[in-house]
């Protein structure tokens, strides 16, 4: 007669139990199961390390940091960095003002570059008035944070050729 | 309050959902499995088979014919990796040709799925296999390029991951994928539009709008602005041919009742991957409370930009990350140009939380500027000439307008913002590695984008696409496309195919993009380099305007 | 002479077949596409067709009630279009004032049709031909406009004249002024119609928009006839000059 008991008090208890799990704490399944749900395409990982300083810091606007260069000493020539590449070409036009040369240069395999005509910034600590228009030059240029190639070194082409 | 039951998500809860005892074993299941068994499917992998097919989907109680894939609307987002070659077999199930165009990715020609140019489109019941290797990696979207089926819901994600790792940490990744869908045939809205172009536009000026105007800046002005804009016969308020009066707006699917939301733990960064699959809307999208930093345009890096909004023109693609701290919903909120409809999800720590929907902001209305004539008064023309290919188009059955002053506007978001936010302009973005191609253009090519509206004719240089000449390109050839829009509504212009570097200010750190949305009046360029060889298309991807003429191909030999 | 008119009407029809660029069928080399010219990527030259029903109203003037219709119809590309015209009343019975109009139209300018065809005026009266030729499109400042000239197998010359315009109370509700004026060089004493300025018929009409096809109207209008056809229609027992008031639906699909 217990065991009947029992198994009444486990047949009683059985519906309260069921109740007793369906109300429990929602899940996020369960409450408002009708909200659609994005699928998480999971975390990034570990970040590339080869990605420059500047992207992990988020800016408003991109600006090209200030270059100054340090002193020359007679050939003209400002840092020489990674980007560099090498080119001869003859001067067509100095702007002082803007302080910037025209040239006309021969095709620059280090770059990929053609022969063309262009103009290019000119590095600050380097003095446009010994450059003549009409002379040939060897040139250093560099491509700066901006993206443009500026000329850090600049000097005569040797006579003849 | 509508609501929208596509099939696979009936289809994929209902075992999930009978009874208590499911439910609570359902929560030891981890978080993002969970959610799993209640939104689209992702498929992953080397190997895809994808089937084109008509969906019923129901919205409001009121019935619809879909065409998705596998079922679904959106299709399944894919996940590639960058350096694997992926195969996809795709069938088509419907009764008409259709087609799959993998937007934004490079991939051989005859890969890239547009009918009549790269192939002869998927024949009902046949299946076309496209492989080709991944050489990209960011976020990217496919869709039909047959007829309207864009807009009848065959769209969905790209997601590459890159070989090198991410630039950026986050903790959780959603894409969000925006569209709009009507219950009119897309074929009964072009024709619509053919009869009466302002068909969808019930935000016109009225008596009302006259005495408003009046009241604020005098009956003088008023008449004369009025005037003026008669005398063009344009309209400054048309801002989207087609609006809310016949959209409605889905984030991921799901219209504004649904609330999608996306998951995440105080704290965390989230990155959200927006894009703009919608066949004629442009979203200015925010979260509200939220400020965002703009990783990426189109798939490409960018140097990251905080914002608080910005507008996405159709097909362009922003991955932005936020963090939330608190531990509330946010919503996220795109509202559509015109101001008559919005896509709205959620941002929240648990699913069924809602933030206050925030009310849409003024109707923008276009100007002077947008007509290409910036700071001509009333009735004003300074001593200014069209250009010779300007005159020869101006009067043309194809075209309404021609700029005069078209201008550079890439400083500019648009109108519509109110002032205190910041907004994402072109002029922000930068790359954060040079561009491959260092060279210089070796030469220009010069398009004007051009429209009748009254007739609802759309096209290039004043020619719909049946009316000209394919662009002949080089293999190799580097070349500066100028885009002159004389026209006074944007224009999303895609090159299919090959990188558009746009010229924004930033040298050789030009962004890369795939879709240029061109303001109104506006005048910008974007350098090319023509290295990989076949028929590209290259058109407006607002649909309307494609199809109705908006479409050249450019061959590269 | 009425035999003349249908080959004038099929040479303006013939005229002006659209020019369309042929994509050079240049090969391509294989494996970059298919070839040009197999299939269009975008079909931008599909034929459309609409008709509206601009009038489609009773006229009340207090005593009796008119019934009038004035409608179009056109299907065709961007450039080239087959149009109808049509418009009538019928009053006591008889159905007057009939013309109906079918023409060959060109899109010339960016607002602006050129129109060349038949006009038939069919009613209770003679019936009379002419060759019609004409314009059509959207004025400056939003004023739709048509103006048509015609010429019969006798030489006569006619001319009609109509404008309208739409303006916005509401987003839906519209008020529409109209006018429509009808010259002849010659009198027609059977259709009761005489040399000169001849009639006009002006309309203030508001109306509704429920949905952009279909707008029901109340409003407004004035039919007057002058000179000679003022005579005609006063010896045939009508009214020169008559207000009545319209209901009816502007429709189109």
């Amino acid at each position: 007669m217990i065991a009947r008991l029992y198994r009444l008090l486990v047949i009683g208890l059985l519906p309260i139990a069921l109740i007793a799990c369906m109300n429990s704490p929602p899940t996020a399944a369960e409450s408002n199961a009708a909200v659609p749900l994005g699928i998480d395409l999971g975390s990034s990982g570990p970040v590339a390390a080869s990605t420059p300083a500047q992207a992990a810091v988020p800016i408003a606007h991109a600006a090209a940091p200030d270059v100054s260069p340090p002193h020359g000493n007679g050939m003209q020539m400002a840092h020489a960095g990674a980007n560099d590449a090498h080119g001869t070409g003859t001067v067509n036009s100095v702007d002082p003002a803007q302080h910037k040369i025209n040239l006309s240069h021969q095709p620059i395999p280090e770059i990929g570059w053609p022969a063309m005509t262009m103009e290019f910034p000119v590095a600050p600590s380097i003095d446009l008035k010994a450059i003549k228009p009409g002379t040939r030059v060897n040139f250093t240029i560099e491509q700066q944070p901006g993206g443009m190639y500026e000329i850090r070194a600049i000097t005569p082409a040797g006579a003849g050729r | 309050m509508n609501r929208f039951a596509p099939p696979s998500l009936a289809i994929t809860r209902r075992p999930f959902m009978q009874g208590a005892a499911t439910a609570g074993a359902l929560s030891l299941i981890p978080f993002p499995l969970r959610a799993l068994a209640a939104s689209a499917p992702v498929l992953s992998g080397t190997e895809f088979a994808l089937e084109i097919g008509t969906v019923p989907l129901t919205l409001d109680g009121r019935e619809a014919t879909a065409t998705g894939v596998n079922g679904q609307i959106p299709a399944p987002i894919l996940r590639w990796r960058e350096g694997d070659t992926v195969t996809l077999a795709v069938t088509n199930r419907l009764s008409q040709p259709s087609s799959i165009h993998w937007h934004g990715v490079r991939t051989p020609s005859p890969m890239d799925g547009v009918p009549g140019l790269s192939f002869a489109g998927i024949a009902p019941r046949g299946t076309f296999v496209y492989r080709f290797p991944v050489r990209q990696s960011g976020t990217y979207w496919y869709h039909s390029h047959s007829m309207f089926q864009e807009q009848t819901g065959l769209y969905g994600a790209i997601v590459i991951a890159p070989k090198a790792g991410y630039a950026q940490a986050f903790d959780r990744d959603y894409v969000v994928l925006l569209s709009d869908w009507s219950f009119e045939p897309p074929e009964t809205i072009v024709s619509n539009l053919k009869f009466q172009s302002n068909y969808y536009n019930y935000g016109q000026r009225t008596l009302g709008t006259f005495i408003d105007d009046a009241q604020r800046t005098g009956m003088a002005d008023t008449v004369g602005d009025r005037l003026e804009w008669g005398r063009m016969r344009m309209s400054p308020t048309d801002i989207l041919d087609v609006s809310g009066a016949t959209y409605t707006y889905l984030i991921n699917g799901q219209p504004p009742a649904t609330n999608w939301t996306a998951l995440f733990r105080p704290g965390e960064r989230v990155r959200l991957r927006f894009i703009n699959g919608s066949s004629m809307s442009i979203f200015d999208v925010r979260v509200d409370g939220l400020p965002m930093t703009v990783v990426q345009a189109d798939g490409n890096d960018v140097v990251p930009v905080i914002v608080d909004q910005f507008r996405i023109s159709v097909a362009e693609t922003y991955d932005v990350i936020v963090q939330p701290t608190a531990d509330r919903a946010y919503t996220i909120f795109a509202q559509a140009e015109d101001r008559t409809g919005y896509a709205r999800g959620t941002l929240a720590p648990r699913a069924g939380m809602a933030a206050a929907i925030p009310p849409m902001d003024p109707r923008p209305m276009r100007t002077m500027a947008d007509m290409g004539m910036a700071g001509m008064e009333h009735g004003e023309m300074p001593g200014m000439e069209l250009s010779s290919e300007g005159k020869k188009l101006q009067g043309s059955v194809g075209v309404d307008n021609v700029a005069m002053m078209p201008a550079a506007r890439l400083h500019g978001a648009g109108e519509g913002f109110p002032s205190g936010r910041r907004v994402l302009t072109y002029a922000d973005l930068q790359a954060i590695k040079p561009g491959s191609d260092p060279r210089p253009p070796a030469h220009e090519i010069t398009l004007h984008l051009t429209g009748n509206m009254e007739r609802f004719i759309w096209g290039f240089d004043g020619k719909k696409f049946s009316e000209a000449e394919p662009i002949a390109l080089q293999r190799g050839d580097r070349v500066r496309f100028v885009l002159i829009n004389d026209t006074m509504m944007e224009h999303p212009i895609h090159l299919h195919g090959l990188w558009s570097e746009l010229d924004n200010g930033h040298g050789d750190y030009r962004p890369y993009k795939h879709t240029i949305n061109v303001k109104p009046g506006e005048r910008l360029s974007y350098l090319v380099t023509a290295d990989v060889p076949g028929r590209w298309a290259f058109h407006c991807h607002l649909l309307y305007h494609m199809e109705t003429g908006m479409f050249r191909e450019v061959r590269v030999a | 002479m009425s035999t003349r008119i249908i080959p004038i009407a099929a040479v303006l029809i013939a005229l002006a077949a659209p020019a369309a660029a042929q994509t050079p069928a240049a090969n391509i080399e294989p494996g970059l596409g298919i070839e040009p010219g197999a299939m269009q990527p975008v079909m931008d030259q599909a034929i459309f067709a609409h008709a509206i029903f601009n009038q489609l109203e009773g006229r009340w003037n207090g005593s009796n009630t008119q019934f009038r219709w004035d409608g179009q119809g056109w299907a065709g590309t961007d450039y080239d279009k087959l149009w109808i015209k049509s418009e009538g009343t019928v009053s006591n019975g008889a159905l007057e004032d009939s013309q109906q109009q079918f023409l060959y139209s060109r899109a010339v300018t960016t607002y602006f049709d050129l129109q060349g065809g038949l006009r038939s005026d069919l009613d209770s009266r003679p019936t009379r031909n002419w060759a019609a030729f004409g314009i059509q499109g959207l004025a400056p400042y939003f004023f739709d406009l048509e103006l048509t000239g015609f010429v019969s197998g006798q030489g006569h010359l006619a001319a009609k004249l109509q404008a309208s315009y739409d303006l916005l109370i509401t987003q839906r509700l519209i008020l529409q002024p109209q006018i429509e004026l009808n010259i002849y060089s010659k009198a027609d004493p059977a259709r009761l119609t005489g040399p000169g300025f001849s009639d006009i018929d002006t309309g203030l009409r508001l109306r509704y928009e429920f949905s952009r096809q279909f707008a029901p109207y109340i409003g407004v209008v004035y039919e007057g006839k002058f000179g000679q056809t003022a005579n005609f229609v006063r010896q045939a027992g009508e009214s020169t000059g008559d207000v009545r008031f319209v209901f009816g639906i502007r429709a189109w699909f």
